[in-house]
């Protein structure tokens, strides 16, 4: 009886898995429960084969199993190979990496940590590449928004939205514990062991601990096309020292009924490698962060139906930046920044009827910025704070073969500082529409459409920070989003096991711009909102796999994005964001043994609003070997990676060049 | 299965071959000596190591497009902040990039690249000054580099003021403007004066904060203009006494960019016009010295042919797409305009 039990929770968290799927594809899902329950000894885990596509927005996914094919470290590394991503990597292993989406600029995007918003009020962006993959179970990128309209208000405010959801753990009575030991290690004198504990208390409580430790020295060759040097030369101060730990407590009664905790913490110390500058390749700045939260969920559904999801947040970042040889007369710049958040979010959710659901969900969040500077480098600084209040009326309209959404969204921002003015208080509402409609009885052919206004308030920084007068009266920049696609997605019994075929137009349209403009004084920022951008552009993708053949198995994914992005104060295309990119994943396994290859194509860019100012295209090609076998009864993973396979010497970033050809080797056991 | 990956090989290799094809391919003509026209030092913008030298030729009115590269085969590197022609060779002062470029002031073609090092931390240099076979090159480390032009050699590093901008020779010395910029908004208000005979500061001034441009009329007086600190102290206009180095008045004064020529001083102003000014009297001529309605988006730069009495006028656009430059005749009149590369940000007229 007891076992029964435990394989009905675990169908349940298999459920969670592949929940999404869930909502919308039913009658597959279902059989899949069943066939699932029933293998669940032998294979432990098996997710829904066919790739979520058929999602009411666009949809993106990579889970675990995927990270060592694709040679991804971060979660940077992970999400390069979607379409309509596009990364701005200043290079090497401590190097920043922000992603923007469909030619929107990196803060109009969110990024979820198991369905809360990571928020940085300060800087907006948020660096992917300090979010190392341990401990994470699968990564969406959604534009638009999440699927499930029983969420924060938060995750409504975003132009697109990146979800990175925590490993759940599956653990019976009779091996109530897990434990993931790795080591990645390679290139750039880096190290990463890792070490993940799950840990079944009892029926209903379970817990998560994660820890890792990265250490890199971060150098490597480059080549410098502009100083007329004939020889390699070093990216130095690239050195990188970090930990992260974190816990997830769970309680989990149903899929409806749950309720987590995750604390987190993640000390870094990083050199920042300057740009790369003819004749001077000194580079002595320093970064270290230090940010830790505390989130809780809870989720209950009454007998009735009536939803209510509550999320809590509280987190404190703290940055410090030292530049000893900036040549002012205190010695250098030492500034030491910190933002704390409260965050409170509560949902309810209710189906009207069967095909009728509706929610609101009201978020609050108070954001405080502090700085301090020993040697007093930073001046007039403000200390603002930032109320916001999200509120957003969702509904979910299903008839006949027709699936409609509208979101009503209503922000109020307030500011408060210590030493100053404040800007005036921002009140908005941004409504979104989104429809699918499946043309034929069979529901693999879907057409899709959506339409979705969306603002973002300047960050902290870009409203106070080195303001002569101390504040600069910058207005939020709007966007408006629109789509129109379809999601193809077919399961074979033959030779191919799926194909899915994604293709969405785009046009989206950005007023009111935030941008920063140098000055005269280049030591004071200039940031002002001006012009506007269109970008228009299509997002296609496919994907299939083989059934497995006398041993042989194969994969191929392609995603392509065409962007025309017209900056309208020049007429230029917008900096950083290519016309072309195209991403291509193809893998080869033969029983235990996988070859993969991942190619990442961008043609070229301008990196500055000028037609001169081009950054050549490239074209970078990793290659991954993996084996994935058993050590008496432990299952464990080896894989070999060669990164930039050809050598090619680029920059996404101008002056930032990317390492040449590297090797990461990664090694992981389950015991 | 083999075959496929294979292809797959095949495929990415040729994308990589055709995408690294793509550069574009630099084309490095013989350097032609230029005879008359000016130079025009475009700053790039910091960190983009996109600094450029046009040159603009009026016997064909045509404008040469990054000369030095052309000439070296090598970038200046990254912000550009002054040029200046000295007998047969130019200066080219390079502020992160932390080099004084010294080429053949006709073909662009270098003769050294002087390093301003302290250690390996680079002395960030922005100005340049001649006097007696030495060129005088104020850096943000606070330090005037005294440079033997014959040997190009650094034979001593004098110690002054917080982040000197401009420097000018005046009566056997040198007059430094300590601007304390990275101090912002604690800068320094203060001018350092040299003897040139001795090497060493003899006086230090107070004028203004944030003294930017150094301008001598030949006549006794060294004129200082302070920027103030974009808040509450605006730009300034200090007059020295080149004899006895004192500060004869301090007079508020809405204006930037100043260039002192004989004892006229042009200036841009804040709405952006051309401002004139009459050293003797201490009066302005003309509010606008373009008078044809000419409309220059954001002038950066000036630069004046006291031989002919033309006006030339930078302008930085919006500081991040290509700059101009206009030529106005001495009645403000546009006589023509050219395009040149980012900020262009100071001017080097080549005189037969």
């Amino acid at each position: 009886m007891k076992i029964k039990a435990a394989l009905s929770i675990c169908a349940q968290c298999i459920t969670g898995i592949v929940w999404l799927g869930l909502v919308f594809v039913p009658q597959y899902v279902s059989a899949q429960k069943t066939d699932t329950a029933k293998k669940l000894k032998e294979v432990k885990i098996k997710e829904n084969p066919v790739p979520l596509v058929q999602t009411i927005a666009p949809a993106q996914q990579v889970s675990a199993n995927s990270f060592d094919q694709l040679g991804a470290v971060n979660v940077a590394d992970a999400v390069r190979n979607f379409s309509g991503v596009n990364i701005k990597d200043y290079g090497g292993i401590g190097g920043l990496k922000t992603v923007s989406v469909r030619g929107l600029g990196a803060d109009h995007l969110a990024v979820l940590y198991d369905g809360v918003a990571i928020n940085d009020a300060e800087n907006g962006q948020i660096d992917l590449g300090k979010y190392n993959l341990n401990g994470i179970g699968q990564i969406t990128l959604y534009n638009a928004q999440p699927e499930n309209i029983l969420s924060p208000a938060r995750s409504f405010a975003s132009a697109s939205v990146i979800a990175i959801d925590p490993v759940q753990p599956h653990l019976s009575p009779e091996k109530p514990y897990k434990i993931v030991l790795g080591v990645n290690g390679g290139s750039f004198g880096f190290v990463n062991p890792y070490l993940q504990w799950q840990q079944r208390i009892s029926d209903r409580w379970s817990y998560v601990l994660n820890g890792y430790l990265e250490s890199a020295n971060g150098r490597y060759k480059f080549k410098n096309t502009e100083d007329g040097s004939d020889t390699l030369q070093n990216r130095i101060n690239g050195d990188v020292r970090d930990q992260r730990i974190d816990g997830s407590l769970y309680w989990f009664k149903n899929d409806s009924n749950k309720f987590s905790l995750h604390i987190n913490y993640y000390n870094s110390n990083r050199g920042l490698p300057a740009a790369i500058i003819n004749y001077n390749s000194f580079s002595d700045e320093r970064l270290w962060n230090r940010d830790a939260f505390v989130q809780a969920s809870y989720l209950h559904t009454w007998s009735n139906g009536l939803q209510l999801l509550l999320n809590t947040k509280l987190s404190r970042e703290y940055t410090r930046y030292n530049d000893p040889s900036y040549l002012n007369g205190t010695g250098g710049i030492d500034s030491r920044y910190t933002q704390r958040e409260a965050y409170q979010s509560v949902a309810l959710g209710y189906h009207i009827t069967s095909n009728l659901q509706v929610s609101y969900a009201g978020d609050v969040a108070i954001a405080a910025e502090g700085a301090a500077s020993p040697n007093n480098s930073i001046s007039n600084y403000a200390f603002p704070s930032r109320f916001t209040f999200q509120e957003v009326l969702a509904s979910k309209l299903t008839v006949g073969r027709w699936r409609f959404e509208g979101d009503l969204l209503h922000s109020y921002v307030n500011e408060w500082v210590k030493i100053g003015a404040v800007p005036p208080k921002q009140n908005a509402l941004s409504p979104t529409l989104l429809a699918t409609f499946q043309p034929f009885a069979k529901p693999d052919l879907q057409l899709r459409a959506f339409y979705k206004d969306v603002f973002r308030e300047p960050t902290l920084d870009e409203q106070y920070l080195f303001a002569p007068s101390g504040k600069r009266d910058i207005k939020p920049e709007f966007a408006k989003q629109f789509d129109f696609g379809l999601a193809y997605r077919k399961a074979f019994d033959s030779f191919l096991e799926y194909l899915t075929l994604t293709a969405d137009g785009f046009y989206n349209k950005v007023t009111n711009k935030i941008i920063d403009l140098p000055q005269k004084n280049p030591d004071i920022p200039s940031v002002i909102n001006l012009g506007s951008a269109n970008i228009s552009g299509v997002d296609i993708g496919i994907k299939t796999q083989t059934r497995q053949s006398s041993g042989w198995k194969g994969s191929l994914s392609a995603n392509y994005t065409y962007q025309h992005t017209v900056d309208k104060v020049h007429e230029l295309q917008i900096p950083y964001v290519p016309a072309n990119t195209l991403a291509l994943n193809a893998g080869v396994e033969y029983k235990s043994f996988g070859v993969y290859y991942n190619q990442v194509v961008s043609s070229s860019r301008l990196y500055l609003e000028d037609a001169n100012s081009v950054l050549d295209g490239y074209a970078e090609g990793d290659l991954a070997l993996v084996y994935k076998g058993v050590i008496s009864t432990k299952a464990i993973t080896f894989s070999a990676h060669i990164n930039n396979l050809f050598n090619q010497q680029y920059a996404i970033v101008r002056s930032f060049p990317m390492p040449g050809r590297s090797y990461l080797f990664s090694f992981q056991i389950n015991i | 299965m083999k075959n496929f990956k294979q292809s797959i090989f095949t495929a990415a290799a040729a994308l990589t071959l055709i995408l690294s094809s793509c550069h574009k391919d630099k084309v490095n003509p013989k350097p032609t000596p230029v005879t008359d026209g000016f130079y025009i030092l475009n700053q790039g913008l910091f960190n983009d190591n996109n600094s450029s030298l046009s040159f603009y030729t009026y016997s064909n009115k045509t404008v040469t497009a990054d000369i030095f590269n052309a000439a070296n085969d090598r970038g200046l590197g990254d912000t550009g902040n002054d040029v200046e022609i000295y007998g047969s060779k130019m200066y080219i002062v390079v502020n992160v990039s932390s080099t004084l470029e010294v080429v053949d002031a006709k073909t662009a073609k270098s003769v050294k690249r002087i390093q301003l090092f302290d250690g390996a931390t680079a002395r960030e240099p922005r100005d340049v000054a001649f006097y007696k076979g030495n060129a005088y090159v104020s850096s943000y480390d606070g330090t005037v580099a005294v440079i033997d032009t014959a040997t190009l050699g650094v034979t001593k590093y004098i110690p002054v003021g917080r982040n000197p901008e401009q420097l000018a020779v005046a009566n056997g010395k040198l007059y430094v403007a300590n601007s304390g910029g990275l101090d912002y908004p604690n800068y320094d208000k203060t001018v350092s004066v040299i003897d040139l005979a001795t090497g060493t500061v003899t006086k230090t001034l107070t004028v203004k904060d944030n003294p930017q441009n150094v301008g001598t009329d030949g006549n006794g007086h060294v004129y200082v203009l302070s920027a103030g600190n974009y808040n509450d102290v605006g730009p300034s206009l200090a007059v020295i006494d080149d004899t006895n180095d004192t500060v004869t008045s301090q007079t508020d004064f809405d204006g930037s960019g100043m260039v002192v020529q004989g004892t006229t001083a042009y200036f841009i102003t804040s709405t952006n016009a051309i401002k004139v000014f009459d050293l003797k009297t201490m009066t302005g001529v003309t509010s606008n010295f373009v008078s044809d309605g000419t409309a220059i988006t954001t002038p950066y730069a000036l630069a004046v042919d006291g031989s002919t009495g033309e006006v030339f006028v930078t302008d930085a656009k919006d500081y991040t797409s290509a700059g101009a430059v206009y030529a106005f005749d001495k009645n403000g009149k546009k006589e023509y305009s050219i395009n040149v590369g980012i900020n262009p940000g100071k001017i080097a007229l080549l005189k037969q």
